[in-house]
């Protein structure tokens, strides 16, 4: 047998066991202390006894009207703490800080040497302007053809004054933030806000905000692990399997693909042709040859996505035996071709005979030299 | 899991906006956002909800109006203010962005 209060949760009577009361009692004074200073304090008080007077009566009936303690404690359970900060409160303020991150981060034009060919220029300019590196190649090609030449001239300027993106801080900036409108004008306020308030608090800032890149970047690759080995879990057995006939496929296109532009250059070096095609007189050769490799490369991009996104759904996250073994095969599919190509087309034979040819001669000249 | 500390984190930040879209694809009471929540991983209890619409009612982004209902007393009954939508537009958009940017890195990565 057990004591029994009556309480008042906003309006409402209720019996309580005197434990249930103590603990009603407690969680109350908990929340009412923690709201102190919240101008709303009465009001959410009003909210959370209404609640607690509902799920009460959930737990009476005709038969019963005294909320006893195991009832008051799931009750209480069910209501959870009350937070002195509201979820949100703690969440208003990040957002202007990560907003005004990025945005202080403005774009700039960096050589970048991962992916670069010759000085990277193209990467840099690919990745300021956020297209695909191989389109930024073509540009600079045609507009070399078109020039005459000169446009080189452009890069070579380039190559001396665009400084090289060396440090992380420096490659994040190249690529900046995706390009739209909104952030234009954005970028455009908060560049005249920090204009005004600039000064010593900009290292602070830049340091601060190094760190946060930082820490960004270990969640991103913590979530990035945590993800693909959930995703691996999630492909059916039906994809994996059609991933894993994909794979080598891919691999003969690619292998396909490297051979013929291979033969294409050869082509072009020895004979200044391809097949019956030659090149017209006011075209130089390394143009060509420059314009064959780039086709190769543009249409090796898609293909590559492809080849990784199967490696990846054939064995998840883990892929890299996978990838290692796909390379041989490329190797093997790679010699392949060529030995059938050598075998099956006299055109072949002779340009690989040619430059058999003529590398004699030049290892020759070399060792009388 | 990863990092339960890390999750509720991130949890904690969208919820503001979680109650925001539901407030705008319907008028709701309290009752209703929470099992609308409860079958998601932003289940939340009474105790951070009632503060958090308060606050949210201070910032003029919701309002309620008292609804009678057929058992019990009257209770409120919330809808977003003009402010409150021109808001959770914002949020939205950002919250693209948020994802676009996720989506962008985890490809390069």
């Amino acid at each position: 047998m057990n004591k029994v209060v009556t309480v008042n949760l906003n309006g409402n009577a209720f019996a309580l066991e005197e434990p249930a009361y103590e603990a009603l009692r407690a969680y109350l004074d908990g929340a009412n202390a923690r709201l102190n200073g919240n101008p709303d304090r009465a009001e959410i008080m009003a909210d959370l006894e209404q609640a607690i007077a509902d799920k009460c009566r959930r737990h009476l009936g005709p038969q019963k009207n005294v909320v006893g303690s195991a009832e008051m404690s799931a009750i209480l359970e069910d209501m959870g703490p009350v937070e002195a900060e509201p979820a949100a409160d703690a969440q208003t303020a990040p957002p202007r800080d990560n907003r005004a991150q990025p945005e202080a981060t403005p774009r700039r034009l960096y050589l970048i040497r991962e992916g670069a060919m010759i000085g990277g220029v193209c990467t840099g300019l690919a990745a300021y302007f956020n297209i695909d590196v191989a389109f930024v190649r073509i540009g600079f090609v045609a507009a070399t053809l078109l020039t005459g030449g000169f446009w080189i001239l452009a890069y070579i300027i380039m190559m001396f004054v665009v400084p090289k993106a060396e440090t992380d801080e420096e490659r994040a900036a190249a690529h900046g933030l995706p390009f739209n409108a909104q952030e234009l004008v954005d970028r455009a306020k908060q560049h005249y806000a920090e204009l005004r308030e600039q000064g010593s608090r900009w290292q602070d800032d830049w340091r601060r905000r190094r760190r946060a890149r930082r820490r960004q970047r270990a969640a991103e690759r913590e979530r990035e692990f945590w993800r693909s080995a959930s995703e691996l879990e999630y492909q059916d057995y039906g994809t994996r399997v059609a991933a894993g006939f994909l794979v080598p496929v891919f691999t003969a296109l690619s292998a396909f693909l490297f051979v013929v532009m291979v033969l294409m250059v050869l082509s072009l070096v020895m004979t200044g042709g391809i097949l019956d095609w030659t090149l017209p007189g006011d075209v130089p050769v390394w143009a060509a040859v420059l314009v064959v490799v780039l086709a190769y490369h543009a249409v090796l991009i898609p293909l590559r996505a492809a080849s990784r996104a199967s490696y990846e759904a054939t064995a998840g996250p883990r892929h890299g035996w996978i990838a290692a073994a796909d390379g041989l095969l490329w190797v093997g599919f790679a010699v392949l071709l060529f030995w059938i190509a050598w075998e099956t087309s006299p055109e072949v034979r002779d340009l690989l005979e040619d430059m058999q040819r003529g590398w004699r001669q030049y290892a020759l000249a070399w060792t009388r030299w | 899991m990863p990092n339960e500390e890390k999750l509720s984190s991130i949890r904690k930040g969208l919820l503001e906006f979680l109650i925001l879209r539901i407030i705008a694809a319907d008028k709701v009471y309290v009752a209703d956002m929470l099992t609308r929540l409860a079958e998601t991983p932003f289940a939340t209890q009474e105790g951070t909800l009632y503060p958090l619409l308060s606050k949210l009612r201070r910032e003029e982004l919701l309002d309620y109006e008292w609804r009678e209902s057929d058992a019990g007393p009257p209770r409120k009954y919330y809808k977003l203010t003009a402010k409150g939508r021109a808001q959770l537009a914002e949020l939205n958009r950002h919250w693209k962005q948020i994802n676009a940017t996720v989506e962008e890195l985890g490809q390069s990565a």
